[in-house]
């Protein structure tokens, strides 16, 4: 016992050797992390000159300098000056159309959200509550799904779009989302905790089954809904490999990572602090929803990690 | 009254889009992977078994292989070790530990593919920030480092375009992305490890933090282990966005970044030869599927044990 006592009045020094220790090795790993947002960040901010000669600090100097496309058309130098900024976000937002990505991304994201909700709560609250003949058959059907990567069988499920003519479409970028088994085995096993009493309840009051769904049922998975919100939005918001398969022709389609993916593919050097710009537009979304809901987020994207 | 049949509308939509979705792709991927069939070809012709035989025996395919396990191979273990050494450090941390955490987690949010445009830009060997801080340790001891030496005298690597490097480089940044995820699993897999166990141990004598942690924390992270690797395996199997990025046609330099997700995309969508898209295909949900499996079977076992 003695022993004990003893190590822990000396550990105040020990201790912060110890503390200091791991916080520079923290601190190194934050620098690391933190470094390609450090330059996309300072790259939004800076003139090409400044890119290209890598001066000018994190915010570069802010100088105004001469938009050379807008001198060719034959403006007089003085009427040409833009700051880097400004310069940056608007082409940004004019070389391509952003805003349009933008809504895109809302659009496709929000869509393959609601449809997953749709197609899955029901389901789930039949596997979990309603006895029915064949009903191991479809959990366990769902249990396979959990297995199979949609992005590995991302070919034939191309090839039977492009048969159905659906390519370059909205269709094509929400169906193979539409549904979603790990969003069914989620609330399958929340359903699990409410009580067959609380239905019964219900179902005295004379409430359709439907009703009890979407009205009794629902409001008390709410957390794990948000979770799988959370969870599904990432998940799509970011995706680039799907969008890139299936669609091909016409920008008005192009979700946000395809019209980033774009415009580095006509870049030529004076375009970076643009790109950087584009770049941050879109990443910024998510990591400020990120940091105002931390936990939440984290909750929701570890959700796989609770089977 | 509930109707008799209500669960078959509420199965109903779910079952039917698991089998579209789902089950009806590994079919047809199967039918085709035997055939040599194209969009717009009009007839597929049966061809046996010859994309199979080509996966095993072109050259290019051995690169294929060779570039995902080698890519699967660093990054599944390191993302996982980092992830498991950053939430023991910040587990001991306490509160402080949080915006260690957020800032680690950052990567896991942000897109990867714009991620990678600006790692690209990062390691430009011109104006990136990474060749250039390497180059201020120029004159330093460092120099001690033949490689490091070399690389003040005749400039530092191109990361992404030098075949002795891309690989490693574009498996750095699967780990940049990765290891905050399995830190945050490991994170909540901590929580659960009972704080009795570690009085225990101290009992029977384990009094440094190592003995406690070979003797507590690891088996009692037993399980998020299983899972965190599974899932870690997996994705990097799946690894595209960056690649695609840095090398749009070719699989970068002497195809050495050549990975399975990418040879799919490129046998299949952009040369159309989608019966050898449809067999890359199904070896790839082979080992998918396997990986997955084997992840149950620890678990079960596990569960079973205990």
């Amino acid at each position: 016992m003695t022993d004990t006592t003893a190590s822990s009045s000396s550990p105040v020094f020990r201790f912060s050797a110890a503390e200091t220790t791991k916080h520079v090795v923290l601190i190194a790993g934050a620098v690391i992390v933190l470094l390609p947002f450090y330059v996309m960040i300072s790259f939004a901010m800076k003139s090409p000159a400044e890119i290209m000669q890598q001066t000018g600090g994190f915010f570069g100097s802010q100088a105004p300098f001469v938009d050379h496309y807008c001198s060719k058309l034959g403006n007089p130098e003085s009427a040409c000056m833009v700051n880097p900024i400004a310069y940056n976000f608007t082409q940004a937002f004019t070389k391509a159309p952003l805003l349009r990505y933008l809504l895109n991304g809302v659009i496709v994201t929000g869509s393959i959200f609601v449809i997953q909700v749709a197609v899955a709560v029901p389901a789930a609250y039949a596997l979990a509550k309603l006895r029915f003949w064949g009903r191991e058959a479809v959990f366990g059907l769902v249990l396979f799904g959990l297995l199979i990567p949609v992005h590995a069988i991302a070919l034939p499920i191309y090839v039977m779009l492009a048969k159905l003519g659906l390519t370059n479409s909205y269709a094509a970028l929400i169906i193979p989302w539409t549904i979603s088994v790990f969003g069914i085995f989620l609330m399958r096993q929340f359903f699990m905790t409410v009580p067959d009493d609380l239905i019964d309840a219900a179902r005295m009051d004379g409430m359709s089954e439907f009703s009890i769904i979407w009205k009794v049922m629902l409001p008390t998975a709410i957390p794990a809904l948000l979770a799988f919100a959370i969870f599904s939005v990432v998940a799509h918001w970011n995706d680039y490999f799907w969008p890139r398969i299936v669609i091909t022709g016409t920008r008005d389609l192009f979700t946000p990572p395809l019209g980033l993916r774009e415009f580095k593919g006509d870049i030529d050097g004076n375009n970076y602090g643009p790109m950087m710009a584009s770049a941050l537009v879109i990443v910024t979304p998510l990591i400020v929803a990120f940091l105002i809901a931390q936990r939440r987020f984290i909750e929701g994207i570890t959700l796989s990690g609770m089977k | 009254m509930p109707g008799r049949y209500a669960h078959l509308w509420f199965i109903g939509p779910a079952l039917f889009l698991m089998f579209a979705i789902l089950i009806l792709p590994i079919l047809i991927a199967f039918g085709l992977s035997f055939t040599d069939y194209g969009l717009g070809n009009g007839q597929a012709n049966f061809v046996g078994i010859d994309n199979y035989t080509a996966i095993l025996n072109k050259r290019s395919f051995a690169k294929m292989f060779g570039a995902t396990f080698r890519y699967v191979l660093v990054v599944a273990p390191v993302s996982v070790g980092l992830g498991l050494g950053a939430a023991l450090l910040l587990n001991s941390l306490g509160r402080i530990g949080e915006i260690y955490k957020t800032i680690y987690f950052l990567p896991v949010m942000a897109a990867l593919i714009a991620m990678a445009i600006v790692w690209e830009l990062a390691l430009h060997p011109e104006i990136g920030v990474v060749n250039r801080f390497l180059s201020t340790g120029c004159g330093s001891p460092l120099e001690l480092w033949p490689w490091y030496a070399k690389g003040c005298a005749d400039g530092f690597p191109f990361w992404l375009t030098d075949k002795r490097y891309a690989i490693w480089t574009v498996a750095f940044i699967g780990i940049w992305q990765a290891f905050g995820f399995n830190m945050v699993l490991y994170l909540a897999g901590l929580t659960s490890v009972p704080r009795e166990l570690y009085h225990a141990a101290e009992m029977d004598g384990a009094t440094s933090g190592w003995e406690r942690f070979r003797l507590v924390t690891w088996p009692a992270l037993g399980p998020t282990t299983v899972f965190v690797v599974t899932i870690t395996l997996i994705r990097s199997f799946q690894v595209f966005d960056t690649i695609e990025a840095f090398y749009p046609t070719g699989g970068g330099p002497s195809k050495s970044v050549y990975v399975m997700m990418f040879a799919i995309y490129e046998k299949g969508i952009q040369q159309n030869l989608l019966g050898l898209g449809a067999a890359l295909t199904m070896v790839f949900l082979g080992f998918v599927m396997l990986l997955t499996i084997a992840q149950r079977w620890l678990v079960e076992r596990r569960v079973h044990y205990s």
